[in-house]
């Protein structure tokens, strides 16, 4: 489902997590504006009255928590989830108190705890062959369960999204059995692969270097005025973008986090060609009220 | 005839090892030829994961000998690198080295490196990667252009939640250093950096974990010009997602408050300018983290390259040692 423009429009978890790319200190004094789950439900919802398509989110206790609370409102099925895998800050928290072997056995343990029969099976294979693509496939098994089990077999699950840490790692060292394997693993689950990245025309270049079809991938990636965050630079970026032969990039950071208001944004955004979205967060339902009305209004109209 | 590329290997692969391969593999000028891990489990793993390349990982730095690198990266615990640095200079294994912050546990471990390095003409670097941020180097900038005039007094923090709540932090703290070494290094080699030298004058607090490490700690400086400045750490600061550093510096003519997001001017007449990261070109040609990372290590392969020493080397580093000493010899 996308907006009436045919840009999918999403709203997304930044916000919830106390996340600001501008400043540490702005996400401290922001964490506190939706400091209930059920503000915060409120804070998704709004945007979907107000035209978002969809939730772009990090897979969390918390996030899922928000899944399970819209689904018992029968909110949920409207909904397109765009859901990013893994939550990073959670995992180097975990590598930084206890160093990465802790944190590789304590996600096997999550595994084999988590009641589900085939990713603990898997899991238990591919360790005992310490196999890379089956470690992965266990994996996402995993997450994929928790998904469901949150927000239930009717919900939409539009997108599965590596994320940026690990996408731009295996474009770096040159992983493309990773790409490969993630790829195929969720296309035939109906799933979008997807994957985020803060070196788009990169993987841009890999993909074709390896043969994947960007055309039946999602990239999150992003594409604001400033040039924040874009490697190696905005002009780079929107050139890539341009020679796209299908529009798959959801542009993520269009405020630059915060840098610029969403009428400035959207000035900017009109005037890109090709892309499927953008996903944008909000503090609080006033918040979600105007960005996602005037999103939907001007990418509508495209000026 | 093709241009022989830089042989790099790598010791530890947790985060920061994974991260420097990462951005390395993408210089056309580098080549990643060993990985050395000691955990059976990640080397395993990592053996089935760089099976497809040419890469290979060991287990025993020895099998480094005779791969004819021209660099290695150490990127393993605090506590490790004095005897692993010495290893490789004193073996022959390689000239070369990087190694992240700190250069050692303490000073006397780290004069022992410099020497080392300096009898071996060694190109080094250290991971003080903050010098590589935009906004530090935008405040670097303004104050080497003396517009403020002498800096009087200053204030630096380098806080993280990491250990907040933790029940059992005590060994994974005491193996990463301490909040002195693992956070505050970054902080005090900063005002080195924008200050010069700098000596410890009053221990304020300190509050150590059951392993003995430093968890908070709070402590004055002062330099020969009368400069004054005063540092807090914490690793158990509530409400820091992910670590933060900042100095607060008072010039004659103005002050500068600068953090890794942002740098506020205030001249003396009361007008303000605020710079963002969005403000001072922070793109490079491969991101991941903060682009800080990618500028560190282009330095250093771009050093080696010239064949000049890095900017920060272990002879800069070592002075941050010698601080940490002093803060822990006033307990």
């Amino acid at each position: 489902m996308n907006n009436a423009s045919g840009k999918t429009l999403l709203i997304g978890d930044n916000p919830f997590h106390g996340i600001s790319h501008l400043s540490q200190e702005r996400a401290r004094d922001r964490i506190g504006n939706a400091d209930s789950d059920v503000e915060k439900v409120n804070i998704v919802l709004t945007a979907i009255e107000n035209g978002a398509d969809g939730f772009m989110f990090s897979v969390s206790d918390l996030t899922l928590q928000l899944l399970k609370m819209m689904r018992e409102k029968n909110t949920l099925e409207q909904v397109e989830l765009y859901a990013i895998i893994p939550y990073a800050y959670e995992y180097v928290r975990i590598a930084t108190q206890t160093g990465t072997p802790a944190l590789a056995k304590k996600i096997a343990k999550q595994i084999a705890i988590s009641g589900n029969l085939g990713a603990a099976l898997g899991g238990l294979g591919a360790v005992l062959q310490m196999n890379p693509k089956s470690l992965l496939k266990t994996y996402l098994t995993y997450e994929l369960s928790r998904i469901n089990s949150a927000a239930g077999k009717k919900a939409k699950l539009t997108s599965l999204m590596l994320h940026e840490v690990l996408t731009d790692m295996g474009l770096a060292l040159n992983l493309d059995w990773l790409f490969k394997s993630y790829v195929s693993y969720l296309s035939e689950r109906d799933i979008t692969p997807g994957f985020n990245t803060r070196n788009f025309p990169y993987l841009v270049r890999k993909f074709k270097e390896w043969d994947i079809n960007l055309d039946e991938t999602v990239i999150a990636t992003q594409f604001n005025k400033a040039g924040f965050q874009m490697n190696p630079s905005r002009e780079e970026c929107e050139k890539a973008l341009s020679n796209l032969s299908r529009p798959v990039v959801v542009a993520i950071s269009v405020l630059a986090a915060g840098y610029f208001k969403p009428p400035e944004a959207a000035d900017y955004l009109v005037g890109l060609e090709n892309l499927k979205g953008i996903a944008v967060g909000a503090s609080t339902v006033k918040q979600a009220h105007e960005t996602f009305a005037l999103f939907q209004k001007r990418l509508k109209s495209g000026h | 005839m093709e241009e022989r590329k830089l042989r790099f290997g790598i010791i530890g692969l947790g985060k920061m090892g994974i991260l420097h391969a990462s951005l390395l593999n993408v210089f056309p000028e580098v080549k990643l030829v060993a990985f050395c891990e000691k955990s059976s489990l990640m080397n395993r793993i990592f053996k089935k994961v760089f099976s497809t390349t040419d890469s290979c990982v060991v287990s025993d730095l020895e099998k480094f000998r005779g791969l004819n690198l021209d660099a290695v990266y150490v990127t393993t615990p605090i506590s490790s690198h004095s005897s692993i640095i010495k290893e490789l200079f004193e073996r022959k294994i390689v000239r070369n080295v990087f190694v992240e912050k700190t250069l050692a546990s303490n000073y006397d471990q780290s004069k022992e490196l410099c020497d080392l390095a300096k009898n071996v003409g060694a190109i080094t670097m250290v991971g003080y990667m903050k010098r590589f941020s935009v906004v530090f180097n935008k405040a670097k900038e303004l104050l080497s252009q003396g517009g403020l005039g002498e800096p009087q007094r200053f204030k630096a923090y380098a806080y993280s939640s990491d250990f907040i709540g933790l029940t059992k932090e005590s060994k994974s703290s005491a193996s990463r250093g301490g909040a002195l070494s693992d956070l505050g290094s970054h902080v005090i080699d900063l005002a080195l950096w924008m200050f010069g030298a700098l000596e410890v004058q009053d221990l304020l607090s300190v509050v150590k974990n059951e392993a003995g490490s430093e968890t908070s700690v709070s402590f004055t400086v002062v330099n020969s010009s009368g400069l004054t400045g005063k540092f807090d750490v914490s690793q158990s600061m509530p409400g820091y997602r992910m670590p933060e550093f900042g100095l607060s510096i008072e010039c004659a003519k103005g002050k500068i408050e600068v953090n890794d997001d942002r740098m506020i001017l205030t001249a003396s007449n009361g007008i303000q300018k605020k710079w963002y990261r969005h403000d001072l070109n922070d793109c490079v040609h491969f991101s991941i983290g903060d682009p800080e990372y990618f500028r560190e290590n282009l330095h250093f392969v771009n050093s080696l390259l010239a064949n000049r020493q890095c900017d920060v080397n272990f002879d800069t580093a070592s002075v941050v040692d010698y601080v940490i000493d002093q803060v822990r010899n006033k307990e």
